[in-house]
């Protein structure tokens, strides 16, 4: 699609050609601070003019409630159907005793909830959320990821955040923007592990960001199996259930073989299959077995190890710089 | 200050004295106010909202009429009315001048602008927040706008106090239309100016004790209701 805004009488804030947002699909909008995001999900919201004037239903960044009880905000708007829908999400989020209290006692935490559920449970083809898990504390993040996955269903979403775990919680698809022009799109886990240029590469990070199945704990640890492949880390998992782990290409050794890890818990031996240089960064492609890792390492380091595409190497990555997620 | 003071005894008296003829008019000047403050603000509350909220065609225009209606003199209004409603003018058949009805009429002309201003000036007022998610919700027009009013209503209740103390104070209008009339359409404002030319000062005084407490009373009670729901 095409989308243009501009404030009257100045260049345009946001000049989107080809951005895809296509239905039944959870597209993450990623930038930073000032790319346009909010711009873009108001223009799609129809409360900035100019939209394509989708049905959505939206919620903004900084979420309100009306004057009245959490029950009759999370009413508004619906039918008898949604309002009981509404009620039931709330209650998964942790509101579902509270219907009768007045809203403007509320957090700004359990407000986002209240206004979560509600806009959930519209009906409207569209689900547009404007950094959904800023206002929710760090332990509840994946609850409300799981709830917000189930109430879009197999809707089409757009979500805008600045966070990766967000991103990576959230997303299936990602579109990152910066200074309102998209700078590029795809999947996920493609465009973390493979930034276009530079700058995407600033915003993004280097990152790895791999599917798989939770598998179990150990002490402060989780595990995650990624086809043959199981890797460590820290974040709340459920056995059984589609997670994703998220870690940075800069925190990832490449070693030779035969050395030691010390403490390092994962630890991959596989095959180099790809090297690209950067300007003062290489990016590696180890093939662990099924999965691949994505390394950045400095060019010093690479002529020091002599690496070459088809080197064997293990790959490491302290547990603790490793996020696990369950992917909504 | 000797006068003065005999003014203020003679006020004093008349009220004590508490003739039919003064509670005769200070009923109408009720009875007039309340019908005239409630049907100006069912009228412009709406259009309120519309400004506050809306985007359409001519909306610049109906801002600028509302503007100029907040300020507009009301002795200019009561001639517009007064011709309209002359016996040879165009609403002549009515039968309207020089009746408390026509004084509504005058009286609502000039309120309805208040309530419209200021209930947009409330709504605009509410956070950005507020307003994003009321825009969010995709609600119909008419749930919008009273959900908007609810949220709003310390201002909307002072868009009411407001237009009640513009009717409750206004002289020109109703003197041009009402005329004036003893027992028929004279009010608290006009029995003032009166009493005043007759040199009558302590029954023009009187009136002005009675005014300023409705006033009061009035403004008092909207004041109540508007921390009561804040």
């Amino acid at each position: 699609m095409k989308v243009s805004f501009r404030y009257p009488g100045q260049n345009p804030v946001l000049q989107l050609e080809g951005l895809e947002l296509v239905d039944g699909r959870r597209t993450v909008v990623f930038g930073p601070n000032g790319a346009g995001k909010s711009t873009l999900i108001r223009l799609l919201a129809g409360t900035l003019p100019g939209g394509p004037g989708w049905e959505t239903a939206y919620l903004p960044q900084t979420s309100h409630l009306f004057r009245g009880t959490i029950g009759w905000n999370l009413g508004l708007g619906l039918d008898t159907e949604r309002a009981v829908l509404a009620a039931r999400l709330a209650a998964r989020l942790g509101m579902g005793d509270r219907l009768s209290e007045p809203a403007a006692r509320l957090s700004g935490g359990e407000r986002q909830r209240v206004a979560l559920a509600r806009a959930l449970a519209s009906p409207r083809p569209w689900v547009l959320l404007d950094e959904p898990l800023a206002p929710i504390d760090a332990e509840d993040r994946s609850q409300v990821a799981r709830v917000i996955a189930e109430g879009v269903g197999d809707r089409g979403a757009v979500i805008v955040t600045h966070d990766l775990e967000t991103a990576a919680a959230l997303g299936s698809h990602l579109a990152v923007l910066v200074e309102g022009r998209l700078r590029q799109q795809g999947p996920l886990g493609e465009v973390l592990s493979r930034p276009e240029d530079r700058r995407v590469a600033s915003v993004v990070g280097v990152s790895n960001l791999w599917e798989g199945v939770g598998l179990t704990w150990s002490g402060a640890f989780a595990v995650v199996e990624v086809g043959s492949v199981r890797i460590w880390g820290v974040g709340k998992i459920e056995k059984g259930r589609p997670c994703r782990a998220l870690f940075r290409g800069e925190s990832v050794a490449v070693l030779g073989t035969g050395g030691s890890t010390g403490s390092v818990r994962n630890r991959w031996p596989g095959t180099l299959a790809e090297i690209s240089r950067g300007g003062r960064w290489v990016e590696l492609r180890v093939d662990v077995g099924g999965a691949k890792v994505t390394a950045v390492i400095t060019p010093g380091a690479m002529d020091e190890m002599e690496l070459r595409v088809g080197s064997q190497v293990v790959a490491a990555v302290k547990a603790s710089a490793v996020r696990l997620l369950t992917a909504g | 200050m000797e006068f003065l003071w005999e003014v203020l005894r003679d006020a004093i008296g008349t009220l004590t004295e508490a003739s039919p003829q003064l509670w005769t008019v200070v009923s109408l000047t009720l009875i007039v106010s309340a019908v005239s403050t409630l049907v100006g603000v069912l009228l412009g509350t709406p259009v309120g909202v519309a400004l506050a909220l809306g985007r359409f065609r001519g909306r610049g225009a109906l801002q600028l009429m509302v503007s100029v209606g907040m300020g507009f003199p009301p002795v200019l209004a009561g001639l517009l009315l007064l011709l309209l409603f002359w016996r040879s003018g165009p609403l002549g058949d009515l039968g309207l001048i020089f009746t408390p009805t026509a004084m509504v009429v005058a009286q609502v002309v000039l309120a309805a602008p208040i309530a419209a201003g200021v209930t947009a000036g409330a709504i605009k007022g509410l956070g950005g927040a507020a307003r994003e998610q009321l825009a969010a919700l995709g609600l119909r027009h008419f749930t919008r706008g009273v959900v908007a009013i609810r949220e709003a209503r310390s201002g909307v209740a002072a868009a009411v106090a407001a237009c009640f103390g513009r009717v409750v104070a206004e002289v020109g209008a109703v003197l041009v239309v009402g005329g004036n009339i003893v027992g028929e359409t004279r009010v608290l404002t006009t029995l003032i100016v009166e009493e005043s030319r007759q040199a009558r000062f302590g029954a023009a005084v009187a009136a002005g004790i009675v005014l300023l407490t409705i006033s009061l009373m009035v403004n008092v009670a909207v004041d109540r209701f508007g921390r009561e729901v804040a």
